[in-house]
């Protein structure tokens, strides 16, 4: 398996006039060829930042600060503007959680998708239609002719969606990541919309991070997952290693906390508190104080380190059979 | 269940639009405008709940689950049909009590409403002490002196430290913003709770925290609750009996247990199937096909069938009825067929979905 995309120790802070505020802190994943990895995380864990951060969409008072974000190899954030126009949309794609917030709402469809094309292809008017109509047909759009002259609001939301993954496919990048593309559908279309997206990317070998607050989601189409907390990702590993035998006990509170059918009408286990704010993080692990299993070896900083084949974890006491 | 239901909802129907204003009206009266679309939200729906009980309402948007959830709390007015908590008509129990027959407030307190987003639900400008205790301090549920320590109490309950009811909703989270909407609607001693996806907006942790509070008040309180939800998860972990509606009407109903083993209608299936769930790794997703349709223009017919995968030509041109299927159940679907000792029979192969 070739891997399409490395970060290493990738940090981005926001510089405030209360100082730097530390949002993610050395985020080290990579993803290989046709491979889905869910980046999971609760609100505030940086999950979104860590795709932006890998786009180059981070604007003032945020910026990158350290780190790598390899794509084949090249360190996208050694390179220029330029390259990075380049490479945005060849290279890497977005798919955003509100379509109608990517889709420019006075433009038809067709201009829109026009316009992504000529940004890196030189293609006459009736090639480039004959392009957009493959890519709306691929992503399962009926009467794609007739869409193109439409307007993003005489779409539905499930259509949109559509629409905006067609245009993130249309140069066939190696790297898509997804933020949250299905929170704000309904169950039968987010079904269509997982279906769509796990067929393009065995289909095509495209590598996806899949961003998600929704455990469940992750369960079903991703390969790995990545438990994201506090600007840290805190366990890595492949899914049924993760979700069957979490060893953070963040991850395996997490777990606990989404209602299943085993246990209907019984108290649900939750995580006391809440995630802390970047201002007022503690020393060292920042679970701490919501965990049951704190000791003073909790208030040094965590490493990432091996528990298992491809399974890495942050903690200074892991889960096992025997302490659960 | 011998006993009266608390809240019996009775061939409920709303409807939006339609006459539009007098000039609207005029001009669609000498024929020179064309009448004005009408939706359909709600149409005909009807059941009972027993005390204690929950009712879980799914659907997904568009299917008027909403509309019903704010005609129960009475924010809407029925178009037809209605609806009686405790045998009593709205408009009796607006009326005040009598002087002298204690401090019991209005009975239209019974019913309290929580609503999905804890950020635009609550005044900014009041301290949440204010928020809590306005309402029973307006209809007199406790005398001014107590109210400090009655306010105090709720909060305690409802998971909210009383050391901060001096403080402004925006200086909470989601999640106990949350919890101070729950302690409003419980500060007037309510019987219903009507929960408009009351936990939609909250973080996974955060999500599991406020069913408990809820599960734990139904247990100390013998609160009833109209849950409404499109997270079918939440709805199954909570809920005694469940609603499923699609396009404004009922498509089955049952216990919560029967129906999400044994769904009947293929909407209901559909909906269950399509569920990502913790334990289904890998899944090849099999969705059902096409978009909701507007409520505006529903499909004839059954309002399913444009995208049921068993539709019929009796499906495309006769609207199916709710019909009892089993004993507690109902379902409006031509395809269910019962024997006379009303056990269910298979109706026809399903596309499940397949892991792997």
């Amino acid at each position: 398996m070739t891997t399409v995309l490395e970060l290493r120790d990738l940090k981005t802070s926001f510089f405030t006039g209360d100082g730097e505020l530390r949002a993610l802190h050395g985020i080290s994943l990579s993803v290989a060829r046709g491979e889905i990895l869910g980046l999971v995380g609760e609100s505030g864990s940086g999950k979104s930042l860590t795709g932006f951060s890998i786009n180059g969409l981070i604007s003032p008072p945020g910026r990158v600060v350290g780190g790598e974000v390899r794509v084949h190899g090249e360190d996208l954030l050694q390179v220029g503007p330029e390259e990075m126009r380049q490479a945005r949309g060849r290279k890497i794609a977005m798919i955003f959680q509100d379509p109608m917030m990517t889709l420019n709402p006075v433009l038809r469809i067709e201009t829109q998708m026009r316009d992504v094309l000529a940004a890196h292809l030189k293609l006459s008017r009736s090639e480039a239609r004959a392009r957009a109509i493959a890519a709306l047909d691929e992503v399962g759009i009926p009467s794609p002719e007739e869409r193109l002259r439409a307007y993003p609001h005489q779409l539905s939301g499930g259509m949109r969606q559509r629409v905006a993954i067609a245009i993130a496919l249309l140069h066939q990048p190696d790297m898509v990541i997804a933020d949250e593309p299905t929170t704000a559908l309904d169950v039968t279309i987010q079904g269509q919309i997982l279906s769509l997206v796990q067929r393009l990317c065995r289909e095509r070998g495209t590598a996806l991070i899949w961003i998600t607050h929704d455990l469940a989601v992750v369960a079903g189409i991703a390969d790995r997952i990545a438990v994201m907390y506090a600007g840290r990702v805190v366990e890595m590993g492949p899914v049924d290693q993760v979700l069957d035998h979490p060893a953070h006990p963040y991850t395996k509170g997490l777990i606990a906390s989404v209602p299943t059918r085993r246990m209907r009408g019984e108290k649900l286990q939750q995580i006391p508190g809440r995630m802390p704010a970047l201002t007022d993080l503690p020393e060292g692990c920042p679970f701490q104080p919501r965990c049951s299993y704190v000791t003073d070896a909790c208030r040094s900083p965590q490493e990432m380190r091996q528990i298992g084949p491809d399974h890495t974890l942050r903690c200074a006491h892991p889960l096992t059979e025997a302490t659960e | 269940m011998t006993e009266e239901p608390i809240l019996s909802v009775s061939h409920v129907s709303k409807r939006f639009g339609g006459k539009g204003d007098l000039l609207a009206q005029m001009l669609a009266a000498l024929g020179l405008a064309k009448p004005r679309p009408q939706v359909r939200a709600v149409e005909d729906v009807s059941f009972t709940l027993a005390r204690g009980e929950v009712l879980g309402v799914v659907g997904e948007s568009g299917c008027g689950k909403s509309t019903l959830g704010r005609m129960i709390a009475g924010l809407l007015e029925p178009s037809a049909g209605e609806i009686l908590i405790e045998g009593q008509a709205p408009a009796a129990r607006m009326a005040k009590p009598a002087e002298g027959q204690g401090a019991r407030a209005p009975r239209a307190l019974d019913m309290q409403m929580i609503f999905q987003d804890p950020f635009s639900s609550l005044n900014p400008r009041k301290r949440v002490s204010d928020l809590i205790g306005e309402a029973p301090r307006v209809h007199r549920i406790v005398s001014p002196e107590d109210l400090d320590r009655y306010v105090k109490d709720i909060m305690d309950r409802c998971g909210i430290d009383p050391a901060y009811r001096d403080r402004f909703a925006h200086q909470f989270s989601g999640g106990q913003r949350q919890r101070i909407g729950i302690a409003r609607a419980l500060a007037v001693k309510p019987e219903i709770l009507v929960c408009d996806e009351a936990v939609s907006a909250l973080d996974v942790s955060i999500q599991a925290q406020i069913i408990n509070l809820f599960m734990e008040l139904r247990d100390e309180l013998g609160l009833t609750y109209v849950f409404i939800s499109h997270d079918l998860g939440v709805v199954e972990h909570i809920a005694d009996r469940i609603v499923v509606m699609y396009l404004g009407r009922i498509v089955e109903s049952g216990p919560a247990e029967q129906v999400f083993d044994d769904p009947q209608h293929p909407y209901t299936r559909a909906l269950i199937d399509g569920v990502p769930k913790l334990d289904r790794r890998r899944v090849a997703y099999e969705p059902i096909k096409g978009d909701i349709p507007s409520p505006l223009d529903p499909p004839k017919g059954c309002h399913f069938h444009p995208r049921c995968p068993l539709a019929t030509d009796r499906c495309r041109s006769e609207a199916p009825v709710l019909r009892e299927i089993a004993p507690g159940r109902q379902a409006a679907c031509h395809l269910i067929t019962t024997d006379t000792d009303t056990t269910i029979k298979e109706t026809a192969e399903w596309p499940v979905t397949k892991t792997g």
